[in-house]
């Protein structure tokens, strides 16, 4: 399989349809458990249009989101984590519209092949809270997410829930492997060997509680271009502190979504259900949820441009191999000096220190070093000064050069400033888009 | 820093590996810290050690918590000026995939981060518990007056050894 996944994940289900707010159904659900025996439990399914304190105090809560909206679903992700009872048992299913998810720590231009989802206009780009690596969901993805009390919790005991739910599912090979992520052999079912990734583990510890979550590739439409959204042009150039992604071939294990959302719930209730009597809930929630004040809240941090973009760690860009990073650069087609370089460093996205050398001026050349200095200072103004260049508000690299070099004696070619820019374009875009 | 000391504990053998000293009492690198009895620790596993005049202290996380977290990858460091209640987020580390909260011990201001972290993460891993130049220390803080009692209910070295013993059974 061609495509390639990152190392990290996020849960999520879209299992209900989306219906009028107010309908409460009861369903019976089957449980088994794997020690063979199997029961049936009784549970109500019911809409909420909030999270009541109530339902935050039960000691075993099972959520399911009938929305796509992938900063509602985090959100209401971290309002379970901080708001349930600290001794409760929270499972969060949702199913999201295509986005992209980088980790907490991570780089979007170093992970992200940004251009490509700003051609496909409806791929978002999305920060999540916990760590790892990026991932890719679309409507073939489930995610999964418990929070649990810290004293029980540890990587992979969840994980291992999602195996035995697939193992039902008749995916036999599936397994937990040593970088918690949830693999299996060929498609699952015993045929074919090689190895691929289905579903990955991130973690956020905070003091109270423990949330782990995964995206488990069910029947992603889009498994063949996850590789290209998730190859970032900027990559050859870009050395970045954080946490950087590992590639690994994935595939879809090619089973129905609510099948297998009923089969993780009936998992999780099979570890906790027990222990904890009639203490259960099963709720179905979606949009209705933006009306509370601390979701609403979640939302709004999620979707902004500093923290999707300004949470950045420092990193830096250069066009020629440095000590720091040695890597060959793939060769440039841009009319420049044969000595040219650009160099920057960046903190929060914004440039701290820049160094530009090699463009070609029009008219005779003299102190052609001294005007490369000139636009370098001009573009690197450091985080003290409000006017620092911020990576995340260019949106046409052509304006920020002519800035940089406007009322210079000597001016750079047209050509030179077009090439340059039309590739900065490729590698920094404009944040126009989320 | 939340329970990670625990996140391990009853992983999968394949899972354990890195971790497996996890559990055991290691000599923690106390050789810069003179006297003990201005260093306290909380039960998430942060430890504040107090200057002279107590007014001013280090934070960190502690050798067990450095242990169990596994190679630290990143330290989201709090911004000098922060001001802080006991409890609240003051950092946050990123290992094994994890991002964990580093909690305030006491309520306290932020006067400076160990940058040191910023470009050498692990050494959060080799020396959690050194507040010199070279050390895994998280930030220097300036206490309040409320910040010496909330001092005042934290445990000492031997109680936190202790707790941490009861937290491996």
């Amino acid at each position: 399989m061609a495509a390639l996944l990152l190392r990290s994940t996020t849960g999520g289900i879209r299992c209900l349809t989306k219906g009028p707010a107010f309908i409460s159904t009861t369903t019976t659900t089957t449980i088994s458990s794997r020690l063979g025996f199997s029961r049936l439990t009784k549970l109500r399914r019911s809409y909420s249009t909030t999270i009541s304190q109530d339902l935050l105090n039960k000691k075993v809560q099972v959520y399911q989101s009938t929305s796509n909206d992938p900063y509602l679903n985090l959100s209401i992700e971290h309002h379970l984590l901080q708001h349930s009872h600290p001794d409760s048992y929270v499972l969060f299913l949702y199913i999201n519209d295509p986005c992209v998810v980088i980790g907490r720590n991570q780089n979007p231009w170093l992970e992200v092949n940004l251009p490509a989802l700003q051609e496909t206009e409806d791929i978002k780009l999305v920060r999540r809270r916990s760590g790892g690596g990026t991932v890719f969901h679309d409507h073939g993805n489930v995610n999964w997410s418990v929070i649990c009390p810290p004293a029980v919790f540890d990587r992979d005991r969840h994980a291992e829930m999602v195996v035995r739910a697939l193992k039902d599912l008749g995916v036999t090979t599936a397994k937990v492997n040593e970088r918690h992520d949830i693999v299996i052999a060929g498609d699952g079912r015993g045929n074919g060997k090689d190895v691929f990734k289905v579903s990955g583990s991130a973690y956020k510890l905070t003091r109270l509680r423990s949330l782990h979550h995964g995206t488990c590739l069910l029947n992603s439409p889009q498994l063949k271009n996850i590789g290209k959204f998730l190859r970032s042009p900027g990559e050859p150039y870009i050395k970045a502190r954080g946490v950087e992604s590992v590639r690994s071939p994935i595939r879809n294990v090619d089973v129905d979504t609510q099948e297998f959302n009923k089969r993780v719930v009936d998992e999780f209730l099979a570890m906790y259900e027990e222990q904890f009597g009639e203490d259960v809930t099963v709720e179905r929630v979606g949009e209705d949820l933006k009306d509370m004040s601390n979701i609403r809240k979640g939302m709004d941090e999620l979707t902004s441009i500093p923290w999707i973009y300004g949470q950045t760690p420092q990193f830096t860009f250069s066009s020629r191999p440095t000590e720091d990073d040695p890597r060959e650069r793939p060769p440039l087609d841009l009319d420049v000096q044969s000595d040219f370089n650009i160099e920057f460093t960046l903190r929060h996205g914004e440039i701290q220190t820049a160094n530009v050398s090699g463009l070609k001026y029009e008219g005779p050349a003299t102190d052609k070093d001294f005007y490369d200095g000139m636009i370098s200072k001009a573009l690197a103004k450091g985080s003290d000064d409000e006017s620092a260049v911020k990576l995340y508000e260019i949106k046409d690299w052509a304006a920020v050069l002519k800035s940089a070099t406007a009322g210079q004696g000597l001016k750079v070619s047209d050509s030179s400033l077009n090439s340059l820019s039309e590739w900065l374009n490729k590698v920094f875009p404009g944040s126009h888009f989320r | 820093m939340a329970s990670i000391a625990r996140c391990l504990r009853i992983a999968r053998p394949s899972a354990v590996s890195a971790f497996a000293q996890s559990s055991v009492r290691i000599a923690r690198p106390f050789s810069v810290t003179a006297n003990n009895e201005v260093r306290k620790y909380t039960r998430e596993h942060e430890w504040i050690e107090l200057s002279d005049d107590k007014k001013t202290g280090y934070v960190g996380i502690s050798s067990y918590a450095a242990k169990a977290l596994g190679d630290v990858v990143f330290v989201e460091l709090p911004e000098e000026g922060k001001e802080v209640q006991a409890g609240d987020a003051l950092g946050a580390v990123e290992s094994v995939k994890s991002a964990a909260d580093i909690n305030a011990p006491i309520s306290c201001k932020v006067v400076a981060s160990n940058m040191t972290l910023e470009e050498s993460p692990s050494t959060i891993n080799k020396v959690p518990e050194d507040h010199s130049a070279s050390g895994g220390w998280v930030a220097k803080v300036q206490l309040s007056e409320k910040g010496v009692a909330d001092f005042e209910k934290l445990m000492d070295e031997e109680a936190y050894k202790e707790f941490t013993a009861a937290e491996d059974h």
